[in-house]
């Protein structure tokens, strides 16, 4: 144990006695890991929103639409008690269904009309339960209720993006009370009750939308009660074996038409990092570790030329040849590893630096720096190994010039 | 009659394998303990060869060398540095001090992996520091250092491990007068019955202070004789009659 610390602090001084040198052979591993750390973490990062977003939706989700693949169902709707039928199926945890309505204009006043008279704005009739289902919190307010569905009472709730349209956000929404108000449905109008917060898996829809309860859908508009779309949220890890089984135990034998969507999958796909740019970024990094590598065996093959006279007294006094060998050799370790470490914490940083300046969530994957390091620690070793050889097989008798 | 440390038997060290070169010949040697030799002969002669082999830095071609009835050729690298570690201090011409290391630092190096606590090296290298000279230098670095200050600092490098044979190449051939004979001074206190010191040199009035003189001629020894030195000027002395020179 005491050989070993005497052993690390003559390599210690080495490595400080001439730091420029040092340096420079520090260099190589350090930029090879930190380009590698920042090639992985930056590809990660530009994808972190949407995973974090995935995280937190989770992958149980399904959707299931109306009509499906054949038949050209004008309005296609599924049966009056789809929920009962859903809810039968032992994998899934809840369902609420929605219908968008079509032919409907919606306008923040009477006075905006000629603004707002071509933007389609999509108005889905809902039921108080599709929050739970689909996971999302309301921005402000409230969400429709049992009272506003079963009393037919004209409230809505407002997508997040359409509330910022009509502004209703105030200024800093941090700050100030949202100012809800009412909109015009085919000139009736509603109370906004709420903002609805972004909805991840459908945001050109939901985003946007107005959201009617039932009730006064069917009483101001004829909207029929059934629902075309389905969201039905699925036991963990039973999301397979739910879309096998919900188109049939909707229909139920029937003639009803469904197709099957699981939104996680598209979103997954989206933030898959793009693997062959990244595998090329990496195969840079790692060539610039292995030139590093290079650059180890250069300086180090001169340094023991320059050092032979130290080598050779050290044997004089008594150190044998593996241990010159090995102190040479933990010098290159030593080197690959705060070049490695270096490497990873400076690759950290451009990834936080770029992250914050292109507005992404950095991830930086703390668990493979251990392998960067190690790798840096591997390619120092092997490319310092003929030095180190070298080192234990100079001879005294000739760095000693005696006589 | 005292005990032999190191002994020669036949020894030959040959380069060359298809056209024979013999840098040494037959050689039989014994030094003892209480010994102060010095090894002479001119360029050519065979004296670093002898060198290297008493100081178990070279091997034999032919014959045998025993460092305390050990055969070295007998020994792998590791024991046999151990045993050059444990019984031979070294004084070079060049003084060979790590450049990057503190005079102290210098000669702690030489108590490296011997099981011993930093502080007992630091006070081990401190005393011999002191023996020489120096204690006040101990965090100079060698090119702060002057000739004659850095060949001290190699003498307490070599006796701080308190080894049975001292073994000096050329170590006045690099000093002015008053250092040469500063050194010398510091040679001779070392002399002692356990201890043997051998002296590798051309310079006769070196030669001339020790007590015994082994010539050698064409890599054959061509005298081994013992000697009464003749008294010779103190430093003190060879200040006074060596007019500017430096310390």
């Amino acid at each position: 144990m005491r050989g070993w610390r005497e052993l690390f602090g003559v390599v210690a001084a080495g490595l400080t006695s001439r730091k420029i040198r040092t340096l420079l052979i520090v260099l190589g591993p350090l930029l090879g890991v930190s380009s590698i750390v920042a090639a992985v973490g930056l590809t990660n990062s530009s994808k972190g929103a949407l995973k974090a977003r995935l995280a937190e939706l989770g992958t149980t989700l399904v959707i299931a639409e109306a009509g499906g693949s054949f038949g050209a169902v004008q309005d296609p709707r599924f049966p009056e008690d789809v929920n009962e039928r859903v809810l039968a199926l032992e994998t899934v945890e809840g369902v609420s269904g929605i219908t968008q309505m079509s032919g409907m204009a919606v306008r923040p006043h009477a006075a905006a009309e000629d603004e707002f008279r071509t933007v389609p704005i999509p108005v889905l009739v809902v039921e108080p339960g599709l929050l739970d289902v689909i996971n999302v919190e309301m921005k402000y307010g409230r969400w429709v209720n049992d009272w506003d569905t079963t009393r037919n009472i004209r409230s809505v709730v407002v997508g997040p993006s359409l509330a910022d349209r009509f502004e209703m956000l105030p200024p800093d929404p941090e700050r100030d009370a949202i100012e809800l108000r009412t909109i015009l449905v085919n000139n009736l109008p509603f109370a906004v009750v709420g903002v609805l917060d972004r909805f991840a898996f459908d945001p050109d829809t939901f985003d946007n939308a107005v959201f009617l309860p039932q009730g006064v859908a069917e009483e101001e508009f004829d909207n029929a009660p059934e629902p075309s779309i389905l969201y039905v949220r699925t036991v963990d890890g039973e999301t397979q074996r739910t879309v096998d089984g919900l188109a049939n135990a909707i229909s139920l034998g029937g003639d009803y038409e469904t197709a099957v969507d699981v939104p996680s999958d598209l979103l997954e796909a989206d933030a898959e990092t793009d693997k062959t740019l990244r595998n090329i970024v990496v195969m840079m990094g790692a060539l610039a570790l292995v030139v590093g590598g290079v650059g180890i065996a250069n300086v180090m093959s001169i340094s023991v030329i320059q050092r032979s006279s130290e080598i050779g007294i050290r044997r004089a006094l008594g150190h044998s040849r593996s241990r010159i060998g090995f102190q040479f050799m933990l010098e290159a370790m030593a080197v690959g590893f705060i070049g490695g470490v270096a490497g990873v914490l400076i690759g950290a940083g451009v990834i936080y630096a770029v992250s914050d300046f292109q507005g992404w969530i950095p991830v930086v994957d703390w668990g493979s720096s251990f392998l960067w390091v190690f790798l840096a620690m591997a390619v120092a070793v092997l490319f310092g190994l003929y030095p180190s050889v070298r080192a234990a097989r100079l001879e005294p008798l000739e760095t000693l010039r005696l006589g | 009659m005292s005990q032999v440390l190191l002994e020669l038997e036949n020894v030959s060290r040959i380069y060359g394998d298809e056209v024979k070169v013999y840098a040494m010949r037959e050689v039989s040697l014994q030094i003892r303990a209480g010994d102060y030799m010095s090894i002479v002969g001119p360029s050519g002669s065979g004296k670093s060869t002898m060198l290297g082999l008493l100081g178990c830095l070279d091997l034999a071609s032919e014959g045998i060398v025993r460092v305390q009835d050990q055969n070295v050729a007998s020994l792998e690298d590791g024991d046999r540095s151990r045993l050059r570690g444990d019984t031979i201090g070294f004084v070079f011409q060049q003084f060979h001090l790590i450049p990057h290391l503190t005079a102290q630092k210098n000669v702690e190096t030489a108590l490296l992996y011997r099981g011993m606590s930093a502080s007992e090296r630091r006070n081990r290298a401190a005393e011999a520091m002191d023996k020489v000279g120096l204690s006040k230098r101990g965090a100079h670095r060698p090119v702060q250092l002057s000739g004659g200050e850095q060949q001290r600092v190699a003498l307490a490098r070599a006796i701080v491990t308190e080894p049975l044979m001292i073994l000096a190449d050329e170590p006045t051939g690099a000093l002015d007068t008053k250092n040469a004979a500063n050194v010398m001074e510091i040679f001779e206190s070392l002399v002692s019955p356990e201890r043997a010191i051998v002296l590798v040199t051309h310079d006769l009035e070196v030669a001339d202070r020790a007590h015994r003189r082994v010539s050698m001629r064409d890599g054959e020894i061509e005298a081994d004789v013992a000697q009464i030195p003749p008294k010779r000027p103190t430093a003190r002395e060879a200040d006074e009659t060596t007019p500017g020179a430096d310390a």
